[in-house]
């Protein structure tokens, strides 16, 4: 019976509902995969090519676009500041993560759900850059690589907090126990055990911090000064090179292009990691 | 509100079964919990106690000091006449930043009211449907959709900085594709600096960028339908647009809250793209923009501070309703 049922209702789906799932995808594929595909096109036209033509593909690659921007952009410079803010920023902050995590999922502490709800409710609050300014100016943390970096923690903790309690409370407690009762130390216990046993959540929380710091834009405008040019991340490097070369768009489209790599291979590495937690809707947009 | 309970589906997922909650629950119930957690600490050494406290504390002053406290500190510097020069004089100002939005001496905070309130609705429902449709395509698990994933995901590893170039690469007013596709029509635009086209061509990359996270939460949404509900229902020759309507939409609902609260909130606060493609011109200034605008573009970080207030009052007024309303609809839906 269900396997006639079954079996006549696969043979409904007919060749149109194929043709439309076939439409559909290609839909999906154009609308997200052209735009980036024309921006790599242009990269590499002559200025002289893209002017005259510049729906069409150039018939030799121009390479000069990339060093053009490499050097007028200070592309090399931007990424290297970005990659160091990123990543200790967002080290930090998953660190940091942990050690309140722990305590909070093991109820150590009085008040854990207390705790826990305050720093849940930091997904939900407005990032208030004008305070945050104030305070970066009155604490000298207002245009230098420290500064920037401290600033930078707080954003990729909430995240952090939430999804290691979680995963903390799924690891026996017995286990702790055992370490204390052997006189293992605190840190120790925490390097050995806990995080081996919750490293998918902290790499998720690693990467979404890190990508957070990364592609901020306002951070970079508000909390450097408009002439340290020395400690711009790629972000503001990329925006201030649009208002300043206009005119050549595909050198802007290579300095997109070299910007958009490093996050590109990020993505090729981990991207099974990062859906999954957006597809278990555990990270907000 | 909802990141906890995925959180825990995520330690699922990750092949990480739960410790055993309920059996834990019970426990605690009947009083086991005081003893437990007494007996854990007093197994910790007063060096380790000492260690774990200062691993919290550090933790959550860094927290408190750079995510509550400017929250809070948001409010304080609305009233006040704070300068971005430093070194200027600072001093209360009263009411002043208010009355001043709500007299209308400065310009642009009617305006601001109008383009913030567009930009949310359009991009809440556009991004929720597109989204919707998107997921509904590409929950199989197949090769060709995986790939699919992969690219509507990418906007948002590229953040918003390099989207908003890209776009601002297509939308150039003189040689663009989008430049000769009007050119077909023997129209031209400035497109991101026209007084017409700026406003929906922002809210169109503010949908483009975060469709991908809208999308996934409702493909994760569907794959936790039961599938056997489908086939007793296509057993009892029950329509694919029934079903879709009376099985999919109702069991959706969690997800259609999630999803609208989000780009609800997120619409609303955030200007990161808006500042990138028009820096608030043409239209695009919606109230976040303008606070940011006025803090350091005007130099008046009280006022700034005070339409940051203004519109984090708006989006909770808003904002608070409509999960109440979305809750209430998910019990009805689901019941």
């Amino acid at each position: 019976m269900t396997t006639i049922a079954g079996a006549r209702h696969a043979g409904r789906a007919p060749r149109s509902q194929l043709l439309a799932r076939l439409v559909t995808g290609a839909v999906i594929a154009v609308v997200f995969l052209l735009p980036v595909l024309y921006v790599l096109m242009i990269a590499f036209e002559t200025d002289s090519h893209y002017a005259s033509n510049p729906m069409v593909p150039p018939s030799s690659l121009h390479l000069q676009n990339f060093s053009a921007a490499w050097t007028q952009g200070d592309i090399g410079r931007q990424l290297v500041n970005t990659v160091l803010y990123a990543v200790v920023a967002s080290a930090v902050a998953t660190a940091l993560a942990l050690l309140i995590a722990y305590p909070l999922a093991r109820r150590l502490v009085r008040g854990h759900n207390l705790v826990y709800g305050l720093v849940a409710v930091g997904l939900f609050l407005p990032f208030s850059i004008i305070p945050l300014f104030i305070e970066a100016r009155s604490l000298h943390l207002f245009n230098n690589t420290p500064g920037y970096i401290i600033l930078h923690i707080e954003p990729g903790m909430p995240l952090g907090v939430i999804l290691l309690t979680a995963f903390i409370t799924a690891v026996p407690g017995e286990l702790d126990e055992a370490a204390w009762v052997d006189g293992v130390s605190y840190l120790k216990y925490m390097s050995r055990v806990i995080v081996p046993l919750t490293r998918p959540a902290l790499l998720i929380t690693f990467l979404y911090g890190m990508l957070g710091v990364w592609n901020d834009i306002i951070g970079p405008v508000a909390l450097l000064g408009p002439t340290s040019t020395n400690l711009f991340p790629i972000t503001r490097g990329i925006y201030n090179f649009y208002s300043g070369y206009q005119n050549n768009y595909p050198v802007f489209a290579a300095a997109v292009i070299l910007a958009s790599l490093p996050l590109v291979a990020v993505f090729a590495g981990t991207q099974r990691q990062l859906i999954r937690a957006a597809i278990a809707g555990s990270v907000k947009g | 509100m909802t990141a906890a309970p995925s959180a825990a589906a995520e330690a699922a997922a990750a092949g990480q079964p739960l410790a055993d909650r309920r059996t834990l629950a019970r426990l605690r119930r009947i009083g086991v919990k005081r003893s437990r957690r007494g007996r854990q600490a007093r197994l910790l050494s007063a060096s380790s106690r000492t260690v774990m406290w200062a691993g919290l504390l550090l933790g959550l002053c860094v927290y408190a000091a750079f995510g509550l406290a400017p929250a809070v500190l948001n409010v304080l510097f609305s009233f006040t006449s704070y300068s971005l020069y430093p070194g200027a004089p600072v001093s209360w100002a009263g009411l002043q930043n208010y009355t001043t939005m709500f007299t209308s001496e400065l310009p642009g905070v009617e305006p601001a009211l109008v383009a913030t309130a567009v930009f949310v609705v359009a991009v809440t429902v556009l991004q929720n449907v597109i989204a919707l449709a998107v997921a509904h395509r590409l929950v199989g698990d197949s090769r060709w959709n995986g790939f699919l994933r992969l690219l509507v995901f990418l906007p948002i590893v590229l953040g918003v900085t390099i989207v908003g170039s890209i776009w601002l690469i297509i939308f150039n007013p003189t040689q663009s594709p989008a430049a000769s596709l009007w050119g077909l029509f023997g129209a031209n635009s400035a497109f991101f600096g026209s007084d017409s086209l700026a406003m929906p061509l922002v809210i169109g990359v503010q949908v483009w960028q975060n469709i991908g996270f809208t999308a996934f939460v409702f493909i994760g949404a569907l794959k936790a339908i039961n599938p056997d509900i489908y086939q007793a229902a296509a057993l009892d020759g029950v329509s694919r647009w029934t079903r879709l309507r009376r099985i999919t939409w109702p069991l959706l609902a969690p997800a259609v809250t999630v999803n609208v609260l989000l780009a609800v909130v997120g619409s609303a606060t955030l200007y990161s793209l808006i500042y990138v493609l028009t820096s608030g011109d043409h239209g695009t200034m919606t109230l976040g923009m303008l606070s940011f605008n006025e803090a350091f573009t005007n130099a008046d970080l009280g006022f700034g501070a005070a339409l940051a207030t203004m519109l984090f009052a708006i989006t909770l007024i808003v904002a608070v309703p409509l999960m109440v309303y979305l809750r209430g609809r998910e019990r009805r839906l689901l019941a």
